[in-house]
């Protein structure tokens, strides 16, 4: 026991190898951990990105704020500089008042330097520079003139340096001001982007799992019941890739396998079953041959010299047909218990139902009820195991003769069901019918409604088991004293014309 | 020799009958074939037999039924069964009903002939023994 859960726990358990599992081996692995950590990470990547980027623009945004700080400083002392020359010009004030504003506006500019070209960029910034500069140049030329002659001279030159100085100024605070309005937005907006990213994402990533997974366990859901019917062909590859899945694809295999096996055995045993039965019957079939031949043969010996040659003769061929009827018997029989590997073989239906009739026709006598045949002309061939189909259709009329009482009737039919390419062999019986309630049970294995001496419980299922692995399917009809039939529906491999031109 | 006696034989193999024929003529029977229980009733109905002889399992009657119809008519007669199978509560059945005694088949027509002996001899018109010298004829 312990040994066994080790066994199944072993991760090295391995059924690859088998030649059921060689297709399913034989694509490329996407596992579903793989595709876990592919979504894990699209989250992570995601994150991160928005994350980052929401950073460097608030960076960009705070240098931005910190820059039209300057700059409004820097604006306010070059328009103060610009009202006292004014003044100067106007009132003759102090002109001293201009330089020293202009002077803090140049300490503003040097000391922020850095900060100012990283925004407005190198250019720009020397532009800047240069205007006031020049502008200083104007003032002092301004301070220096005597007479207002010489001022007259100045006047010009500076109001357009002037004028060039701050409205250059004036246009960077505004345009820094307005992308500053718009970064802001934007850092508003951003996660309300992410948050609709996100959401996609992962609805997308759940339908895909959910689906993915979802819809492999149905299918693995199929494959059970198909294998609770009796179909032990393996599984093969449904999808492009494989992952955990397929090993549970290639565990199912390898349990179809041991089923098959199992079922096969369960299927002899109950084939041996029906052989004993059979058995019984057949040894009173052979009775009658034997003493004839008996018969015969003492009559010969003892009444030799008598006896016409002609009615020697007479004798003696009695003696050969009935030892050939003796050998047709134990032949029906023989062909029935051969042990051997399922054979597929094109096969005349109506020859099968008749050698199964054959068989049971002691059990049908002994039980005093009449067996009718109905075979329509023309059959399809049907593809099968021969012995196995006999098995099924043993099993069918023995179910009946045991239900009948005297005088009952089997009918069994043998038609083709065009429109669908079937042969249909129906088995019915006036009997007492199977009771609703039961009807659902009757092809479980080792359900029986008869004495432990007499029912196995294994025909139906067996029965069952056999007509699923050649594509075919059996199903009842019944009502309680109305009768039962069991009708078997096997896919025809021929069409009617093709059986005709031979 | 005394009045022969009157056998019928039914059973549905006709080699049966065509071959029990001669061997019970042998031994002074007069002996009719029959392979339909039906016409053997009818025959059963209009004569009365000394013995007679019926397979156990046919199609239309068995051999019980027969047995029954014999009882009926002709209480006298002496009823012998031949079975194919070993049917034991058949047997008892028909032991009961009053059947003289029952052969199996396969069997030696010598084998009937001891019976039929035993069976006149209870009927009180015995059959000559030496007539039952069943070993074959001496090369
Ligand atoms: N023709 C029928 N009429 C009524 N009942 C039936 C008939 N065939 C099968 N059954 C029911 O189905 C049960 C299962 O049948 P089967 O699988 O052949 O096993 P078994 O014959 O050994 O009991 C039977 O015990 C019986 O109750
Ligand atoms: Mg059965």
């Amino acid at each position: 026991m312990d040994l066994h859960i080790t066994d199944i726990e072993d991760p090295d358990i391995n059924y690859s190898n088998e030649p059921a599992n060689i297709p399913l081996h034989r694509r490329p692995s996407i596992s579903i951990r793989a595709k876990i950590a592919i979504s894990f990470s699209l989250f992570f990547i995601l994150s991160f990105t928005v994350t980052g980027w929401s950073y460097w623009i608030l960076t960009r945004l705070e240098n931005k704020i910190e820059f039209l700080e300057i700059a409004d400083n820097y604006m306010v002392e070059i328009q103060q500089a610009r009202r006292f020359e004014k003044n100067y010009l106007l009132y003759s004030t102090d002109l001293e008042d201009a330089l020293g504003h202009l002077k803090t506006a140049d300490e503003i500019l040097t000391q922020n330097s850095e900060k100012i070209e990283t925004i407005l960029g190198r250019d720009h910034f020397a532009t800047m520079v240069s205007y006031m500069t020049k502008y200083h140049g104007q003032l002092v030329l301004l301070g220096r003139a005597e007479n207002d002659a010489e001022k007259e001279l100045v006047v010009p030159k500076l109001r357009q340096f002037g004028s060039q100085m701050v409205s250059f100024a004036g246009e960077f605070v505004e345009k820094e001001q307005n992308s500053a309005t718009r970064m802001f937005l934007l850092a508003k907006r951003v996660p309300l982007y992410f948050m609709g990213a996100l959401f996609v994402l992962m609805v997308f990533v759940f339908t895909f799992l959910t689906r993915q997974l979802l819809l492999t366990l149905n299918r693995f859901m199929d494959y059970t019941i198909r294998i609770g019917e009796g179909d032990f062909s393996p599984i093969t590859p449904a999808r492009k890739y494989r992952d955990e899945f397929t090993k549970l694809a290639e565990a199912f295999n390898h349990m179809i396998k041991e089923l098959d096996h199992k079922h096969n055995v369960l299927l002899e045993s109950h084939k041996l079953r029906a052989i004993g039965t059979l058995v019984a019957g057949v040894a009173h079939e052979l009775n009658n041959p034997l003493n004839n031949t008996l018969l015969t043969a003492s009559m010969l010996t003892e009444d030799f010299h008598t006896l016409s040659d002609d009615e020697k003769i007479e004798m003696v061929n009695d003696v050969i047909g009935e030892t050939e009827r003796a050998q047709r018997v134990v032949k029906n029989l023989l062909d029935f218990a051969r042990e051997g590997e399922t054979e597929m073989t094109p096969l005349e239906i109506d020859k099968i139902v008749e050698d199964s009739t054959r068989l049971v026709v002691n059990q049908v006598k002994f039980a005093k009820v009449d067996l009718k045949l109905d075979c329509e002309t023309n059959l399809p061939k049907i593809h099968g195991d021969e012995q196995k189909l006999k098995q099924v259709f043993v099993n069918l009329i023995l179910n009946a003769v045991d239900v009948l009482p005297p005088g009952g009737e089997i009918r069994i039919h043998v038609k083709k069901d065009k429109s669908r390419g079937y042969v249909l062999v129906t088995v019915t019986d006036n009997g007492p019918g199977i009771p609703e309630h039961i009807q659902g049970r009757i092809f479980e294995p080792f359900f029986t409604t008869k004495s432990q001496a007499k029912g196995t419980g294994l025909g139906l299922s067996v029965s069952r088991g056999i007509i699923k692995k050649i594509g075919g399917y059996i199903h009842l009809t019944s009502s309680p004293g109305q009768g039962t039939t069991f009708t078997v529906s096997l896919p025809a491999t021929e069409s009617p014309s093709e059986i005709m031109s031979k | 020799m005394t009045k022969p006696l009157e056998v019928l034989l039914l059973d549905d193999e006709p080699i049966v009958g065509r071959r029990l024929k001669p061997a019970l003529d042998k031994i002074g029977c007069r002996v009719e074939v029959f392979q339909s229980p039906t016409e053997a009733a009818a025959r059963i109905d209009e004569k009365e037999f000394d013995i007679v002889v019926t397979d156990i399992r046919m199609e239309e009657m068995d051999g019980i039924q027969v047995l029954e119809h014999v009882q009926k008519t002709w209480p006298r007669t002496k009823v012998i069964m031949i079975t194919g199978y070993a049917k034991v509560d058949l047997a008892r059945e028909a032991m009961g009903k009053g059947v003289f005694d029952f052969i199996a088949k396969p069997f030696k027509p010598a084998d009937l002939r001891r019976i039929i002996f035993r069976a006149a001899e209870a009927l009180g018109s015995p059959i000559d023994s030496s007539l039952l010298n069943d070993e074959p004829v001496a090369q």
